[in-house]
């Protein structure tokens, strides 16, 4: 790659990540926050399966864990940039989910 | 954007033509040798490691070797790539991050740009990652903040660094394509132990900026571990593919398997046949996700001498005669 010509800007940036994040559960404002999605958008996306809480307590209402953020994302780059409706993207997410799952296995097999 | 032609065939150093098993022979070997947890230097080791990782990943897979193969024979290892026509569309995915405006480029993630470009996962569902209709079609830009877009890369993880943790140093330079401007950030990303393949890891704001002063977006890094030369992993679990003599297998016996963590006596009973699965609990990964242990499984492969010496053949001779065994009856 060539390198260009310009101004080069260094900063550098430590994160000391991720701890928190295996386990790290987050409200729904929260995640609303964190993945900028309003909250009854991620309601409903959580009433069609698409996205799951990390628990469900009956008491305290739901939690999401960072596979919930990852998800709400990729729902919300569906939405904008691929046009797609609800339908569409529970479609779209469950092929995706099979895929990676079917090329884990052709992985496993091949390197018996 | 041109990337590094990678010769997948000399990185394992087979001929062109060779077979699925010599390819997993040559791999397991030089695995074996440049391994980062025997090598003796272990830096030179883990660089060589990786290309041979990703050699394998390729060449080990026939869909991708075919993919590879078509790619053309006339590259030399090092020289700038470019596909051939058709590539560019469809197939490859343009630079490993390019979006709108921006070129992105992921350093010490363990995997070349030439994969990223045509074999890496994270490019295989296009849209996904670093494309925002808003910023190509320029609206969003009318005075209200907007998230910027998240990134996707795949990061190589060994699984004695999945066991026990480490600290992985990345780099991430972001080149504006209208100015030429760059941006290089240095991350430090903690792998926590009991990560499992195709987890994600969120590392926030280390996306794409925001627009009008909207927040950045995230980095998601999925774990990837490389190909070890003695398990294979599902899960949590390992799979240990054990060679046996013919005798062993129907005498029984007892055979010394180095795990992960220590060295196991495992008993193989007698009559164990080609395929069959003995568990050896507690031995496999730790789910950090669930916090539980996985198995290690040792997959018994019953393996046929090739040449036998007259005496041998004799004694398979006379067991032939006395024996009432009909696989094909049974």
């Amino acid at each position: 790659m060539k390198e260009p010509g310009n101004v080069k800007e260094e900063s550098t940036q430590e994160l000391q990540p991720v701890e928190h994040s295996m386990r790290a559960v987050y409200t729904i404002e929260a995640i609303a926050d964190l993945a900028q999605v309003p909250r009854r958008l991620i309601i409903l996306y959580c009433k069609h399966g698409l996205v799951v809480p990390a628990s469900k307590l009956p008491d305290s209402g739901w939690y999401f864990d960072d596979r919930a953020i990852h998800a709400v994302r990729r729902i919300e780059n569906l939405r904008n940039a691929c046009g797609m409706n609800l339908m569409g993207i529970k479609l779209m997410m469950d092929l995706m989910k099979e895929v990676e799952r079917l090329r884990e296995e052709v992985r496993f097999f091949h390197r018996q | 954007m041109p990337v590094e032609f990678k010769d997948y065939y000399k990185t394992l150093n087979v001929p062109r033509e060779a077979s699925n098993e010599d390819i997993k022979k040559a791999f397991r070997k030089l695995a074996r040798q440049y391994h980062p947890d025997v090598a003796k230097d272990k830096k030179a080791a883990e660089e060589k490691f990786k290309e041979i990782n990703e050699a394998y990943e390729v060449l080990g897979d026939p869909e991708n070797r075919k993919k590879y193969d078509e790619l053309g024979s006339n590259w030399r290892d090092g020289t700038d790539f470019q596909p051939p026509p058709g590539w560019q569309q469809g197939r490859a995915r343009g630079a490993p991050f390019s979006e709108g405006s921006f070129e992105f480029r992921f350093d010490g993630t363990g995997f070349s740009d030439f994969f990223e470009q045509f074999f890496g996962r994270s490019g295989r569902f296009d849209g996904f990652s670093g494309f925002d209709h808003r910023q190509e079609y320029g609206d969003g830009e009318a005075g209200f903040a907007r998230r910027g877009s998240d990134l996707e890369s795949d990061i190589l993880v060994t699984l004695e660094e999945a066991s026990k943790g480490s600290v992985r140093v990345l780099t991430l330079r972001r080149t504006n394509r209208k100015t030429g401007q760059a941006r290089t950030q240095t991350i430090k990303v903690k792998i926590p132990s009991g990560v499992i393949d195709g987890q994600i890891i969120r590392v926030p704001g280390m996306g794409n900026e925001g627009i009008g002063g909207g927040a950045p977006g995230d980095l998601y890094l999925r774990i990837r571990f490389a190909a070890h030369p003695d398990f294979r992993v599902r899960g949590a679990d390992l799979y240990y593919s054990l060679d046996l003599a013919p005798w062993e297998a129907v005498l029984g016996t007892r055979v010394v398997i180095s795990t992960l963590q220590d060295r196991v006596s495992v008993k193989i009973p007698p009559g164990a046949n080609n395929g069959q699965q003995l568990r050896v609990r507690g031995r496999g990964l730790v789910n950090g996700q669930s916090g539980e242990k996985g198995d290690l499984f040792v997959v018994i492969n019953i393996v046929v001498p090739e040449k036998v010496t007259e005496e041998e053949r004799e004694l398979w001779n006379s067991l032939s005669r006395v024996s009432h065994f009909n696989p094909r009856n049974s």
